[in-house]
């Protein structure tokens, strides 16, 4: 097929596919082995060779957790040890001493404004046509500002707010709204939005029953992998958390950056290696879903 | 608040027209609707109104105001009006300089990065691949990677203690101190480049599922050559996809920072941003550079969807 009429192959006939192929398992190996040697490392004793060494040793990683102390007066871990031994005592305290849980609770805060925000719009969009639709749905789904430049904006705007539990969780939820606008619209695209609406309409349903009880429920899958996209980049905002950040435990993202200042690097690549896994736990999750991956179409 | 849309709850309307009737009429038709379309535009405003809160509470309010506070005479109340903090940007040559990197690196690395991933995108839908699902999903990881741990993978790869500076020390017998690039401008380069494959690739492989294989096929057995196959035939169909991508991508390269922050390679202009906030809390000057980032921005997206034919998400 691929000689031409004079019999003679072409170059890109002959060296087309290995070019291709050869960008394509750079870019593979490019993006995903730093990702496998940190992990690997994390559970190295040390690396000062070519490769590290001393496996397995798990000392890094109840450093990045908190049962084990940091070599230096300062903590950056996780502080789960400490979390665990207040636990008893006062569970509500606990679970805010760690970076962990409260990223965790941030993160789902920016998810629940965005559920509230990201799905009716992305429903007016995909079923109505009005004035203005196109230019709505680019506002919807691009992001208006990036961290560090909305992060100044809050500082200005609201200066005792911006730092609190609840500045960051607005702050998140603007960022990552046109994920979730995304993520549902992409279901939306595939119902029959006006024949399912017209069909509840007419068996009695009010237009506002209609949309809670028969649309959204089919957009389920659409919704849910919605919010574990933007609960995963939320608890991965690193931008926006490093302007406004002012007390309590640091949210994820910024525990990672105080690793990578000023830890060893096997320490780092613990830390870092946390991360992955919380990322590989919510890719899974969106795999279960019928989700390759981070796309949201 | 849409009790008056069902059927039934028609006899509201006796008591609130009188009172309706005095608002200007397409107020009017939103608080008390008569006619279908009527109701079908205040379900429209309904459902766009919880997404215009959010945005204007924590978009165009804060944003506003940092450009008020960019124009203000004082530097902890915005009064009076003074664009010191604007002849400030225009003169500071180091300034200048930031702006010069931040747009220079950002295309030099958006071409990078779309280049690598069309190939990318184009070798996972033409191809047949091995456990394709599994690519994809490892492809599509470093999405959810923050800038910062962008900057520590070319860390692990290209630092002092990197695994390809070792490498490379260790076949040519060298320091690995020299060899080591990570926090030099090559570095930064290719962590950019690390933090934006991944979301082109994304988008690309949207605009890819949408080619039409047939005429590709029917390119191909009249003899064309998949080089001209791919650019008259392949490249038309992606082409809004991949400007699309360029657009996003960009913006992307221009909003890095945690990267820079760690890398420390080069001064661009989100890096000198934090500069001066956290060197003297210049707010004025911090919001003027942020305003001038943000207008940038703005009128590049406009006039990329405007002029182009762009297909954006993401």
């Amino acid at each position: 097929m691929s000689a031409r009429p004079d019999g003679q192959q072409s170059l890109s006939a002959a060296f087309g596919r290995p070019l291709v192929l050869a960008v394509f398992v750079l870019t593979l190996l490019f993006l995903v082995a730093p990702i496998v040697v940190t992990f690997v490392a994390s559970f190295a004793r040390d690396w000062t060779g070519v490769l590290p060494s001393g496996f397995v040793s798990v000392r890094h990683w109840e450093r990045v957790l908190g049962f084990a102390a940091y070599q230096d007066a300062a903590d950056y871990s996780l502080r789960l040890g400490e979390m665990l031994a207040t636990l008893p005592r006062d569970p509500f305290a606990a679970f805010g001493k760690t970076p962990l849980f409260r990223s965790v609770f941030l993160a789902l805060g920016g998810v629940a404004i965005n559920l509230v925000v990201g799905v009716p719009i992305a429903y007016a969009v995909a079923r109505y046509d009005f004035r203005g639709r196109e230019w709505l749905n680019a506002i919807a789904v691009l992001p208006l500002a990036p961290g560090i430049i909305l992060g100044i904006a809050f500082l200005r705007a609201y200066p005792e707010l911006s730092g609190t539990d609840f500045g960051l969780i607005v702050g998140y939820s603007l960022l990552k709204a046109p994920f979730m606008v995304l993520a549902v619209q992409s279901s939306f695209e595939a119902m029959e939005l006006r024949q399912l609406e017209e069909s509840a309409r007419s068996l009695g349903a009010s237009w506002l029953r209609t949309f809670l009880v028969v649309v959204v429920p089919n957009a389920k899958r659409g919704i849910v992998s919605g919010a574990i996209i933007c609960w995963a980049l939320a608890a991965a905002e690193f931008n926006f958390s490093y302007v406004v950040y002012s007390r309590g435990a640091r949210p994820l993202a910024l525990f990672l950056k105080a690793n990578i200042s000023n830890s060893s690097f096997e320490t780092t690549a613990a830390a870092v290696s946390v991360f992955f896994v919380l990322i590989a736990g919510v890719t899974l999750a969106l795999q279960l879903l019928g989700n390759r991956g981070f796309a949201t179409r | 608040m849409d009790a008056e849309d069902a059927p039934t709850s028609t006899p509201n309307l006796s008591d609130s027209a009188p009172r309706s009737a005095r608002l200007p009429d397409s107020v009017r038709a939103l608080v008390a609707p008569r006619t279908e379309r009527d109701r079908e535009r205040r379900r429209i405003l309904a459902l766009c109104a919880p997404f215009l809160v959010l945005a204007a509470v924590a978009g165009i309010y804060p944003l506003a105001e940092m450009a008020r506070i960019s124009v203000s005479e004082a530097r902890f109340v915005s009064t009076g009006f003074s664009v010191d903090a604007y002849v400030d940007l225009a003169t500071n040559q180091y300034l200048r300089r930031a702006a010069w990197n931040t747009l220079w690196f950002g295309l030099a690395t958006t071409a990078v990065s779309l280049l690598a991933a069309t190939a990318t995108a184009h070798a996972l839908q033409k191809y047949t691949l091995p456990a394709e699902d599994l690519l994809v999903t490892l492809l599509s990881f470093p999405v959810s990677l923050p800038g910062i741990v962008a900057a520590f993978m070319i860390i692990v790869l290209l630092g002092n203690t990197g695994l390809l500076t070792n490498a490379v020390a260790w076949f040519a017998g060298e320091s690995a101190i020299d060899l080591a690039v990570a926090t030099g401008v090559a570095g930064l380069f290719i962590a950019y480049c690390y933090s934006m494959i991944p979301r082109a690739l994304l988008l690309l492989r949207g605009s890819y599922a949408e080619v039409n294989e047939r005429a590709e096929e029917a390119a191909r057995s009249l003899g064309a050559s998949p080089a001209r196959t791919f650019y008259h035939v392949t490249l038309p169909q992606i082409k809004p996809g991949l400007i699309g991508a360029f657009i996003l991508t960009f913006r992307t390269a221009l909003a890095i920072f945690g990267t820079v922050l760690v890398l420390q390679a080069m001064r661009v202009w989100t890096y000198e941003i934090d500069y001066v906030l956290s060197n003297g809390f210049q707010i004025q000057l911090a919001a003027a550079m942020a305003v001038v980032w943000f207008v940038f921005v703005l009128a590049f997206t406009v006039l990329g969807l405007k002029y182009t034919s762009a297909e954006v998400g993401l």
